[in-house]
């Protein structure tokens, strides 16, 4: 098992529950915001430390949620503050953004780091679109476009140019090109079947940020390994990611009092002006279909029920070491993953909990999971 | 005098011209490009200890002329990297780029710098419009109105909407914000539009590639004329030059270094970019704007060897560039201090493929030697003055 | 817009032609299906002289004694040139016709001006694969689209008729060695288009193609296959026409002054 280590840089330092979209800056210190990013890159940085396979980060804008309008940048220090550990960015919002800036923006983090870059090509979340301006109902087929060019920058041997429906370049060679062969490895989010398929069709990894429920779980990476064989390939388990919430401690009450505190801050507070901006996005477009719609309402209820419950289900981990290995080992046997993603950061949980819990986990969660390494 | 220490990042592995646009990227060489792009980084760092006071980064697309295509993304390991040093982003391309990202690319920079964020916003070299399959034509009326929103971006309380020419959005409040308020902007004063445009947002004027001191005079009289239009005076401060710097013994030692790496940047890093230069010039493959093309490859070849196709020798002479001993170099600082009233000088050492040593040993020069003795010129007396200006 | 048929006395024999539109004249090399006056095609005439020679054999024409080689293809072109057109003109080679137009600008580059080769054949990797020869399968490898081929394309056996007759003029051979060795002397300005879905033609012989000519341009259509005037005319039309009116300037973005900006939306 690989595992990896996610965070999502929220600003924690304003309490208020919320509701508007977009959630007003003036809630912003940025003092407090410079603080924060020094500690939570030195807290990613430490990920290798700590035995981690690959840090990750991503994309998100105008809200407390997340501080990575380009999670690029935060990628390029990480760069610098290890040697080995995979940078995974998981991932830039691909239909929102020029196709050749992503390709050339991945090229140089993957030339930076002597080629330890994961590019994520994801569709992000409905907010984002609203913040971007962009049209939802476009995500999907811009998404296509996009990831097809993108790896026609990185692998083309001569320039070359590209008449398409979102995207036209007349001629395109980006300096610098990347380092890894025959390109970057890639990983696409799994959040519905249509993503699944399209992770299969890439020949990508394929990423399930945060389970919901294990059957769903279990029928998008169905979907997954159904496409991939229709184009003639067959994943193996270090080709699928599973994104699990993580509190550790040696008390078992206190990692669920964490994990329950931390879990009532992300949906109240950095969570509230964005489901505002999803109930927008799911009533006036195309962006899911009906099915995807009853999903996300799923979704929400989800939030609303207990850790115990969570863990019951097997979509959180949490707990003493010797029990987050035994949930582990549930969720690897439902699922058969190979690379387990994991965010510690869950709403405002203490930032020194959280390297302990690190620690914690590196010396008596992964040796169990050493299998196939 | 305020010092920047600019750094395109070339690629320096090829020994030949490539002429075609965009340039192949077959030359490129990923190891090697890594080994490059890392060695750049340590160099910049070593700037803020040789007493630069700003760490300057730049954008470039499909070429070997510069390996930034985001160099947001190398200002944040500057930033991560140094403690004092201002973290100059020269530039950011407005026309080209969605003005939300860069407003919260900048903002983050700012964040992560703790307010050392000092941003350019550029309208860019033709070329690059190529490479993103921009219309040049509408360059002005995008650089006018992403300026215009970057800004409120920065320093609305609220959230807000946009609809502009260009640029709409419904709802706007970016996270991060950045902590400088208002963020220092250096904006390009070399043509009327944009001397005016930044006179308008009370810029630092950036004015590089002198073509004579006369042609910077000039320049500097505009802007400050515009900047009376807006009712503020400009300070040495606002100004800042930009030139190639090389310093050794001798001045003949410098002289073979600098015109071999000028010699590298016009030849073989700018080929392919002169190519896309003629395009943008040439409308149809029937009719070409004859005086317009003649204009713009005149400019190009003043660059090379300043106006009427002056020597090496006679560049130096003219104050067009910092080139020779140490002693050398503080007379042509406080020369050009004489001759344009700056308060602030940028320096390319990297200069197509001067030796990473000889870049080294002329920041050492500087340290040691050359700044100490300029440091005062077009300081404000006044320390307070010195800080409003900051 | 119509395109009237013709009949050119050549010294093999005669051949037959269509031409219509009006300005500078540009030849049009057809693919293995024969004529098909396309919507680019249309748009093309909107300010050119299009003239599509029928190559003997194909759409139903005799063949010709002493014309049985891609060389002799391009001589045959070129006596055409020479007899129909009169002047320098512009080239387009699509598929097979792409093949012939590399030869026809390699023995007589200084008779065309500018040249576009549309997914042009006679590049193909040893490992490239075959075409398949059920008709079914045949169409999902051309096209991305085959909704859009129109309802009142030929009959199916003259289309078969037309992909035999290529067989006259090449061994089957899938890579022209002999032309890839002479490409480097083309010194036109080209213009290499090629679909995204292409299963006919792969990218590598694009690729080859644009590492050996000393002027060209590569640009991928989206979501088109090797039918690419018909999967995507819109998007083929436009580059054909920008590209002729600007030469190398097409690379730049005109906005809403990009030459072939009129001719497509009138489309």
């Amino acid at each position: 098992m690989e595992f990896a280590y996610f965070h999502l840089m929220p600003y924690t330092a304003s309490p208020e529950t919320t509701k508007d979209w977009p959630v007003p800056n003036h809630r912003f210190d940025p003092e407090i915001g410079h603080e924060l990013y020094t500690t939570y890159i030195d807290n990613m940085a430490y990920a290798e430390e700590c035995g981690f396979d690959w840090v990750g980060c991503n994309e998100h804008h105008m809200s407390p949620f997340g501080m990575m309008a380009n999670p690029n940048i935060i990628g390029a220090s990480l760069i610098q503050r290890t040697k080995k550990i995979k940078i995974a960015m998981v991932g830039n919002l691909i239909p929102l953004l020029n196709p050749l800036r992503v390709a050339e923006e991945y090229a140089m983090l993957d030339v930076l780091s002597g080629g330890r870059l994961i590019a994520g090509m994801f569709r992000g979340i409905p907010h984002e679109y609203v913040a971007y301006n962009v049209s939802p109902s476009e995500s999907y087929d811009r998404l296509l476009e996009a990831t097809q060019l993108i790896i026609k920058a990185w692998t083309e041997p001569e320039p070359f140019g590209w008449e398409g429906e979102f995207y036209q370049y007349r001629a395109v060679s980006i300096w610098p090109r990347p380092i890894q062969k025959p390109h970057p490895r890639i990983i696409m989010s799994g959040s519905s079947k249509r993503s699944a398929e399209i992770a299969g069709q890439f020949g990508a990894m394929f990423g399930i940020a945060q389970i919901k429920t294990m059957e769903n779980a279990r029928e998008l990476i169905d979907a997954y390994k159904n496409s991939a064989r229709e184009h003639g390939w067959e994943p193996k388990p270090s080709d699928i990611l599973v994104g699990l919430s993580l509190a550790i401690s040696e008390d078992a009450d206190e990692a669920k009092e964490m994990l329950t505190g931390g879990r009532k801050f992300f949906a109240e507070v950095l969570g509230g002006g964005i489901r505002t901006a999803q109930q927008l996005v799911l009533h006036k477009s195309r962006y899911y279909d009906d099915e995807m719609k009853g999903k996300f309402i799923d979704a929400r209820k989800a939030a609303m029920i207990s850790v115990d419950d969570l863990i019951e289900a097997g979509t959180a981990l949490c707990g003493t070491p010797e029990q987050v290995v035994e949930q582990l080992r549930y969720v690897e046997s439902q699922l058969g993953h190979g690379v387990t993603n994991i965010n510690m950061k869950t709403g405002n949980i203490p930032d020194e909990a959280i390297t302990a819990g690190m620690k914690m986990f590196q010396e008596r969660v992964m040796p169990a999971f050493q299998n196939g390494r | 005098m305020r010092f920047s220490y600019t750094h395109h990042m070339p690629y320096t592995g090829i020994k030949q011209a490539g002429q075609d646009w965009p340039v192949a990227n077959n030359q490129f060489d990923p190891v090697k490009g890594s080994e490059m792009f890392n060695k750049y980084v340590e160099d910049k760092i070593y700037a803020e200890q040789t007493g630069f006071d700003w760490i300057g980064c730049n954008e470039h697309h499909m070429s070997p002329y510069g390996l930034m295509p985001n160099p947001n993304l190398v200002g944040a390991i500057v930033a991560h990297r140094t403690k004092t040093a201002g973290i100059l982003q020269s530039g950011n391309i407005l026309p080209l780029m969605n003005p939300l990202r860069i407003a919260e690319e900048y903002a983050m920079l700012d964040i992560i710098s703790g307010g050392r964020l000092v941003a350019g916003l550029m309208r860019g070299i033709p070329h690059e419009y190529i490479a993103y399959n921009a219309s040049p034509s509408e360059s002005y009326g995008r650089m006018g109105e992403a300026t215009a929103l970057i800004l409120k971006c920065w320093t609305e309380t609220e959230p807000f909407g946009w609809e502009g020419e260009f640029y709409q959005y419904r709802a706007v409040s970016i996270w991060p914000k950045p902590i400088q308020n208002p963020v220092p902007i250096l904006m390009s004063a070399t043509s009327p539009f944009s001397s005016e445009l930044a006179a308008k947002h009370h810029a630092i004027a950036g004015i590089l590639a002198l073509t004579s001191m006369e042609d910077g005079r000039k320049h500097i009289e505009n802007f400050k004329v515009n900047a009376r239009k807006f009712g503020w005076e400009p300070t040495p401060l606002h100004i800042n030059i930009g030139m190639n710097c090389c310093i050794a013994p001798t001045y003949e030692e410098a002289k073979t270094i600098l015109q071999a790496g000028q010699e590298y940047f016009f030849g073989v890093l700018g080929g392919g970019i002169r190519t896309a230069q003629k395009l943008v010039v040439q409308k149809t493959r029937y009719y070409h704007d004859q005086e317009v093309a003649k204009a713009q490859a005149q400019k190009f070849v003043n660059m090379r060897s300043g106006a009427g196709g002056m020597s090496f020798d006679e560049r130096v002479e003219a104050g067009l560039m910092i080139c020779g001993t140490p002693e050398m170099a503080i007379d042509q600082i406080t020369n050009a201090y004489k001759e344009l009233g700056m308060g602030r000088l940028g320096m390319t050492i990297k200069v197509g493929n001067v030796a990473d040593e000889h870049v080294t040993r002329t920041q050492d020069y500087l340290r040691d030697i050359v700044f100490p003795a300029v440091r005062h010129l077009g300081e404000p007396e006044d320390p307070a003055a010195a800080q409003a200006a900051e | 817009m119509s395109f009237t048929e013709k009949t050119a006395s050549l010294s093999k024999g005669s051949v037959k032609y269509h031409v219509g539109g009006e300005g500078r004249p540009i030849l049009y090399l057809h693919s293995g299906g024969g004529i098909r006056v396309t919507q680019p095609v249309l748009d093309l005439a909107e300010n050119h002289t299009v003239f599509m020679m029928v190559t003997p054999g194909f759409d139903g024409t005799d063949y010709l004694d002493g014309v049985d080689t891609m060389e002799g293809m391009a001589e045959l072109a070129k006596e055409f040139i020479d007899s129909e057109i009169g002047e320098k003109c512009d080239l387009i080679g699509y598929s097979f016709g792409g093949w012939v137009a590399c030869w026809l600008a390699v023995l007589h580059g200084d008779l065309v001006d500018q040249i576009i080769l549309q997914a042009p054949a006679g590049f193909r990797g040893k490992d490239a694969p075959g075409l398949p020869t059920d008709p079914a399968e045949f169409v999902k490898v051309m096209y991305a689209h085959p909704e859009k081929i129109p309802s009142e394309d030929k009959p199916e056996d003259v289309l078969k008729h037309n992909r035999e007759a290529m067989g006259h003029y090449h061994s089957g051979a899938p890579m022209d060695n002999a032309l890839v060795a002479r490409l480097g002397e083309i010194e036109n300005l080209v213009l290499v288009v090629h679909g995204t879905e292409d299963g006919a033609i792969p990218k590598e012989s694009m690729q080859l193609l644009k590492s050996k000519l000393n002027r060209s341009h590569l640009v991928y259509v989206y979501d088109a296959a090797h039918g690419l005037e018909i999967d995507q005319p819109e998007r083929v039309s436009l580059l054909v026409n920008d590209f002729l009116a600007r030469g190398e300037g097409f690379l730049v973005n005109w906005g809403d002054e990009a030459a072939g900006f009129e001719a497509v939306s009138k489309a």
